[in-house]
């Protein structure tokens, strides 16, 4: 586990010794902020209309509000997670720096679930910069403890997924621009998959939505913790981890 | 401490090293030399554990690479021919890192191997902001921060100003009397000559020879009085049919002929000039221009 830790820890502290790092962190307020006070203006405006007409349901602040900003999230990190990850192993490849966990006393699967751990410890602390929503949320009414944690806990998992396709686009190549455009190109493609689903055929529909990944989150953030969806997200996530490790693998093998 | 056997690396269609076999003893330096693209770093790196061999085997301080990779890997420090160094790291940060991949205490290990590679100076500077030679010394500093049975070591000097290559070539020396086994690759043959006891040459793939530097070494006389008597005399000393005349009064004799004999002998002669010479560049020529 100390191998790991430590792969983990000089990750974490790789990414913040870039600009990338600092850039994603400051989209990611960004954004958010944004698409708060954007949603919080439409929430205002339901609310008034709810009110003032007998015949509407009443605006509830985690359907109307919590719901639809967290699911917001879900494209911010789209654009997110690749950055973060372009660099795991494209950059170690181009500086020639993966001689050296490739010559440690070091299992490529450590190697990779320290790469991992350290992205994903960026991304938690990105997610605590965020923690200033939830006290706005109390203070502008009463949010469900258990919607919040259900949404906070999407968003980790949803990044856990994406990372791990970003990790596999990074060990497919040296460059941290080629990576960045396959992970995006696959997660691109799995998002598709969610909006062309109520098109195709019976059969093919079922497996579609299992597959997508926007359909598990969106449970997520209405606060339905489902199994299958945690199942989804684990088995997505594992995956793409399998595939960076057989790549790795496959740089001291390939001829 | 390092056996390799039947080793063979193919890249697709090419053959990038083949059969090769060899073995590097405690406390032995060998130079490893062949021309660019002869199989050098592909075989430092199957042996270092970051390429796989296609067939063949080979042993770390009596660890298979292939059937122990971990307790192998564990035996051996590598610093390939481009320092793989996290610029962004400080150069104490990243020994503590490259310390515990590898198992050992980062504390004390660090503090140790900054002291044998003179890094203290600038063990708080980010490494991307130091000069080559700064940054192939930190590559240095990794390579033997486990104390390793065996160092692997490809182009270490380079980069290196002349006194910093003054101290690494001590550093290597001081390993190798503690009983490390080091394989050297370089393309500088004085420094194969200054700390090598055996060279491997590899040329295409193969090893064409494995020489004790001290059956390279010749020495070189020059008397005022040249002829037969001179010769019969320097053959008395250095043995029958090996003294080689040449022009000028200039007579070649093995390495091994005792000198404070031939001293005396060529004094007789009108001693003009007594000299070591090593055939390293000639033989190394001729073998990888396939002359032998």
């Amino acid at each position: 586990m100390k191998p790991v830790l430590s792969i983990a820890r000089r990750e974490l502290g790789a990414i913040f010794a870039t600009p990338v790092g600092w850039a994603c962190l400051s989209s990611l307020l960004l954004m958010t902020g944004l698409f708060f006070a954007w949603m919080l203006g439409l929430y205002a405006e339901t609310a008034l209309q709810a009110a003032t007409s007998p015949w509407d349901d009443p605006v509830n602040l985690n359907d109307h509000l919590i719901a639809p900003f967290f699911g917001s999230w879900a494209v911010i990190l789209l654009f997110l997670c690749p950055a973060i990850s372009m660099g795991l192993i494209a950059q170690d490849r181009k500086e020639g720096s993966l001689e050296l966990l490739l010559t440690a006393p070091v299992s490529t699967t450590q190697i990779v679930l320290g790469k991992y751990l350290g992205a994903l410890g960026f991304v938690k602390a990105m997610l605590v910069c965020t923690l200033h929503f939830p006290v706005l949320l109390w203070w502008l009414g009463e949010p469900d403890p258990g919607v919040l944690l259900s949404c906070y806990l999407s968003i980790l998992l949803l990044s856990s997924a994406f990372l791990a396709v970003g990790l596999a686009a990074s060990a497919m190549t040296k460059s941290q621009l080629v990576a960045l455009s396959i992970s995006f190109a696959v997660l691109l493609g799995f998002w598709v998959l969610g909006a062309t689903e109520p098109q195709t055929g019976s059969m093919l529909s079922s497996w579609v939505e299992h597959a997508s990944l926007l359909d598990h989150m969106e449970r997520l953030t209405r606060g339905a913790l489902h199994t299958q969806d945690l199942a989804y997200f684990a088995g997505f996530t594992a995956f793409f981890l399998f595939v960076a490790h057989q790549r790795i693998e496959a740089m001291r093998w390939a001829e | 401490m390092i056996q390799a056997q039947g080793l063979t690396r193919r890249f697709g269609p090419t053959t990038a090293i083949a059969d090769l076999g060899f073995q590097v003893g405690a406390g032995e330096v060998v130079g490893f030399l062949g021309l660019n693209g002869a199989g050098k770093t592909t075989t430092m790196r199957i042996l270092a554990g970051s390429l796989g061999p296609s067939s063949g085997s080979a042993a770390l301080d009596g660890h298979d690479i292939q059937k122990n990779p971990r307790l192998a890997k564990s035996r051996v420090g590598y610093l390939p021919e481009r320092p793989p160094v996290h610029p962004e790291m400080s150069v104490r940060s990243y020994l503590a890192h490259a310390a515990r991949l590898k198992g050992a205490d980062p504390k004390s290990a660090v503090a140790t191997v900054m002291d044998q590679t003179g890094l203290e100076a600038v063990a708080h500077r980010l490494i991307g902001n130091l000069s080559k030679g700064f940054q192939q010394r930190v590559g240095l500093a990794q390579a033997l921060v486990h104390k390793p049975a065996v160092l692997i070591l490809d182009e270490p000097e380079t980069g290196l100003d002349p006194a910093q290559r003054q101290e690494i070539r001590s550093l290597i020396r001081g390993l190798a009397n503690e009983k490390t086994a080091i394989l050297l690759s370089t393309h500088v043959l004085a420094e194969v000559e200054s700390l090598c006891t055996r060279v491997l040459v590899i040329h295409q793939g193969r090893i064409v020879a494995q020489d004790d530097m001290s059956e390279l070494e010749t020495l070189q006389v020059q008397v005022a009085r040249p002829g037969q008597a001179a010769l019969d005399a320097l053959e008395a000393v250095a043995g029958e049919g090996s003294v080689e005349a040449m022009a000028d009064g200039r007579y070649s004799l093995p390495g091994q002929t005792d000198r404070e004999a031939l001293s005396k002998v060529a004094t007789a002669f009108g001693l003009l000039e007594l000299t070591n010479r090593n055939r390293l560049e000639e033989r190394f020529l001729r073998l990888t221009r396939g002359d032998e």
